[in-house]
């Protein structure tokens, strides 16, 4: 009955929050930056969760763990579909590198100032401790659309070319950092005694690409004739459950086999607009659901969290600098943007947050909760300060 | 057709593979119940794509699909695994009874109403009397009967003869949205069905409490039961008439997401009423039993027919009605006891043949009364063959209270119920067409 019962309770808040929420409501400057990136359903989650309302008690939750299991894979979906080549080739090809270069340079800064400043606090073993300098790197790395729709919504094309360039890299480079965190995973759930590194790898990279094809060749055999709405539904429906499943059973990362799916189906199918239709239309909610499992496992154990979320966010935020900076010496093509360019790429999202949820569901607490805090409270940082940067960047380079 | 069967192989090869692999952690346990919830929705619309190709319903389709990769054939899913899914029946049974409701016209139910009262008063009695007849006359050609004393074997015959009153709404409701099928043999038959679903509870209760006069040592009868139940139902419908104006009050000042309202509404319902139970019965005492189907279905009810929001009830409920179908009748397919009918088949075959014969004589006697045509008359019956839930949780209340007779009777039922489930949707799927009500052109005579 409680399982039902905190099944209601979540559904309603993501569903009836997220016409509320996202809105921009006349509010105090923080509260209202606040207000609109959801982050308030992380405080909901944390009400319902152990430490305080205990409705999402640590049993509940791996009951509703298929529920997770489909919101990682719809986020995967949801982002492989972005990268239509098609699409893609619309816009400079240095945009691409640039996006992959900025970031795998923000995953290496980070995950190397993770693994050596701060995973020394969590006493764990070295292998654990790189999958969990990973998970840090990939999640930094990210960067979402979020903070240049907050700032840009109706006067995106006053800022000309800088608002295009940043758009197109938050939208483009988690791809390394969400491959690099994939494969981790896998190495997150191997058994830690007896294993070499490449064959876990190798063996990884056989099942996610074995499963993902049969997921492919299955969705290309449906979508080959026009369905109807609500059977388009259930087969993305029914396709994102049976992805997520396999990635769980094979110990592979459920965002990564979906993205790949995503990014295949969004390339060969012809119902590729209508799939995404379907995907959209349950993004908001699926965040806001991210979003109250991950205030679930919230825990303020230490006020050490507090320092090392404050470490974190300043290394992420040179990283950001760094690589944006040399974005714009790498090419001439790139030398018309600002060398700052890194202040426009400080809002989180979305993704790193499915990145946080699936290394929490591999890697149970009370190992991953001080992760989960620490990336938390980061988030809500860069949620609340990253607009304000992108604001600022481009209003110093108005068009 | 051929893409649907492609899909069925290589899905049949994913099946294959994933099952041999060993669950060792929790973390892959979860994967196993994601992997089986997405496997049958996929499998299930794939079979059912294939076997409209020979004009058979959906359900059927996601029935087979069920049989197939069930505990009994190739245990894919495994019963646990069934049991683990149940979370969805509740979902699917109310959100089923809300567009039950919402099939009724008012209009054409006054219309049609001698016809429905007709149909319902010759099934209910005709049915039941051949079912125990035919129990009571036989009983001693069949094994497992002749270890019953005669008094057993009547308190059996009377509950097998009342469950083989049941019907089910939830099938007839698929079936009749897949068909997109309206007109006055519909509405007759969506009416009788609807309606046995609140007969058959009372009926049964009053049936419980003969036996238990007949039977002292399984307790006594008590006809303030049969006032409960009559005052929960009328609670029930009451219950959900106030809903039902919720509903068209959320469409009408709201309107956004309405799909997704109606999905939390069902759950919320079918959950809702447990809890209710629960608590008036550890806070204050009493049994306050919601009918989670009644009050569901007198919610669509109410909308479609006592508000103006009906047109876009029905469509919101279309849009999300397919999943959730395709999980329910796989599921439910899954679930049909094929051991039991191994183990009882000439009974149970000869039961479904009585039932249906019955059910025969019932509607054209229903049909010649009310001066239907006779081509109608003489095909009636095959819309009321189906049977499922209703019938299964009967036989396991009847089991709980009668543990002497109940094991056999339940092993019937399951069996009775795994042929007239793949039987039934069949059959009505056909009248439909042949009595030129089905509007869905892909799958039209």
């Amino acid at each position: 009955m409680k399982i039902a019962f905190a099944l209601l309770i979540i559904f309603f808040l993501a569903f009836s929050g997220y016409h509320l929420t996202f809105r921009n409501i006349r509010l105090p400057l923080f509260a209202r930056q606040f207000y609109l990136t959801g982050s308030e359903f992380l405080f909901l989650g944390l009400l319902l969760g152990p430490l305080f309302l205990n409705l999402l008690d640590l049993e509940t939750q791996k009951y509703l763990d298929p529920l997770r299991a489909l919101l990682l894979g719809w986020i995967g979906l949801l982002f492989g579909s972005q990268f239509e080549v098609s699409k893609l080739r619309r816009f400079p090809r240095v945009y691409f590198s640039s996006a992959v270069l900025e970031g795998i340079l923000v995953l290496i800064i980070v995950s190397l100032a993770a693994y050596f400043m701060i995973l020394p606090f969590s006493h764990t073993s070295s292998t654990i401790g790189v999958v969990m300098a990973l998970t840090l790197g990939a999640t930094a790395a990210c960067t979402s659309h979020g903070g240049l729709a907050l700032v840009g919504k109706d006067s995106g094309s006053q800022f000309g070319k800088l608002f295009t360039l940043l758009r197109y890299l938050s939208g483009i480079d988690g791809i390394l950092p969400l491959l690099v965190f994939g494969f981790s995973s896998s190495l997150l759930t191997a058994s830690f005694s007896s294993f070499s590194l490449i064959s876990v790898l190798t063996k990884g990279f056989l099942m996610i690409l074995g499963s993902s094809l049969g997921l492919v060749i299955i969705l290309v055999l449906f979508l080959s004739e026009r369905r109807r709405e609500n059977e388009l539904a259930l087969i993305v429906f029914g396709a994102t459950l049976l992805a997520s499943g396999m990635a769980f059973m094979v110990k592979m990362s459920p965002l990564l086999i979906n993205f790949i799916i995503g990014t295949s189906i969004v390339n060969l199918s012809r119902e590729k607009e209508r799939i995404y239709e379907v995907l959209i239309a349950m993004e908001k909610p699926a965040y806001l659901l991210i979003l109250v499992f991950l205030g679930a496992i919230w825990r303020f154990d230490s006020a050490w969290i507090f320092v090392l979320a404050a470490v974190y966010c300043l290394v992420r935020l040179l990283a950001k600098l760094f690589a944006g900076f040399l974005i714009t010496v790498s090419s001439t093509d790139m030398t018309q943007y600002p060398y700052h360019l890194g202040l426009g790429l400080l809002h989180q999202g979305g993704l790193p947050l499915a990145m946080l949820l699936e290394f929490q569901q591999g890697f149970p607490p009370p190992m991953s909760s001080w992760i989960v805090s620490l990336v938390l409270i980061a988030v809500l940082y860069n949620d609340i300060l990253g607009p304000l940067f992108v604001r600022r960047l481009l209003k110093k380079n108005r068009a | 057709m051929a893409n649907s069967l492609l899909v069925l192989v290589v899905m049949t090869m994913l099946g294959l593979w994933f099952s041999s692999i060993r669950i060792e952690s929790v973390w892959q346990q979860t994967g196993l119940t994601t992997f089986s919830l997405g496997f049958t929705l996929l499998l299930a619309y794939a079979s059912a794509q294939v076997v409209s190709v020979v004009r058979l319903p959906l359900i059927s389709g996601c029935i087979f699909a069920g049989i197939i990769a069930g505990p009994f054939i190739t245990g894919f899913l495994g019963q646990g695994m069934v049991e683990r899914l149940r979370l969805v029946d509740d979902l699917a049974l109310s959100f089923i009874a809300l567009g039950a409701g919402g099939h009724l016209h008012l209009q054409d139910l006054r219309s049609r109403g001698r016809a429905i009262a007709l149909n319902i008063g010759l099934l209910t009695v005709v049915v039941f009397g051949a079912v125990f007849g035919f129990i009571v006359l036989t009983a001693q050609n069949f094994l497992f009967l002749r270890v019953l004393t005669w008094t057993q074997i009547i308190a059996f015959a009377s509950l097998i003869a009342v469950i083989a009153v049941a019907r089910s709404p939830s099938s007839a409701i698929a079936i009749i949205s897949e068909c997109r099928a309206t007109g006055l043999f519909t509405e007759t038959v969506l009416g009788v069905t609807v309606a046995m679903d609140v007969i058959i509870i009372i009926l049964f209760s009053l049936v419980m409490t003969c036996i238990k006069t007949m039977l002292p040592a399984n307790g006594t009868g008590d006809f303030l039961t049969l006032i409960a139940i009559f005052l929960e139902t009328m609670t029930s419908l009451g219950v959900g008439l106030v809903l039902g104006k919720g509903i068209s009050l959320y469409i009408r000042k709201v309107g956004h997401d309405l799909p997704l309202f109606l999905l939390f509404f069902a759950f919320g319902i079918a959950k809702g009423s447990l809890w209710l139970d629960h608590f008036m019965e550890t806070q204050f005492g009493v049994s306050l039993h919601l009918e989670p189907l009644l009050v569901c279905m007198s919610a669509g009810f109410v909308v479609q027919n006592l508000s103006g929001e009906g047109l876009s009830f029905m469509n919101s409920l279309e849009r999300i009605s397919l999943p959730i179908y395709v999980l329910f009748f796989s599921l439910a397919g899954a679930s049909l006891d094929l051991v039991a009918l191994k183990m009882t088949w000439p009974f149970a075959a000869s039961l479904v043949l009585v039932r249906s014969t019955a059910i025969f004589g019932a509607t054209w006697t229903a049909g010649a009364l009310n001066r239907d045509p006779p081509r109608i008359n003489r095909i009636a019956w095959m819309a009321y063959v189906t049977q499922a839930g209703v019938a299964i949780g009967l036989a396991q209340l009847a089991e709980r209270h009668f543990p002497d007779i109940g094991v056999y009777l339940t092993t019937v039922v399951l069996a009775v119920i795994a042929i007239n489930q793949v039987v039934g949707p069949i059959t009505f799927k056909m009248v439909l067409n042949m009595v030129g009500e089905s509007r869905y052109p892909k799958t039209s005579a």
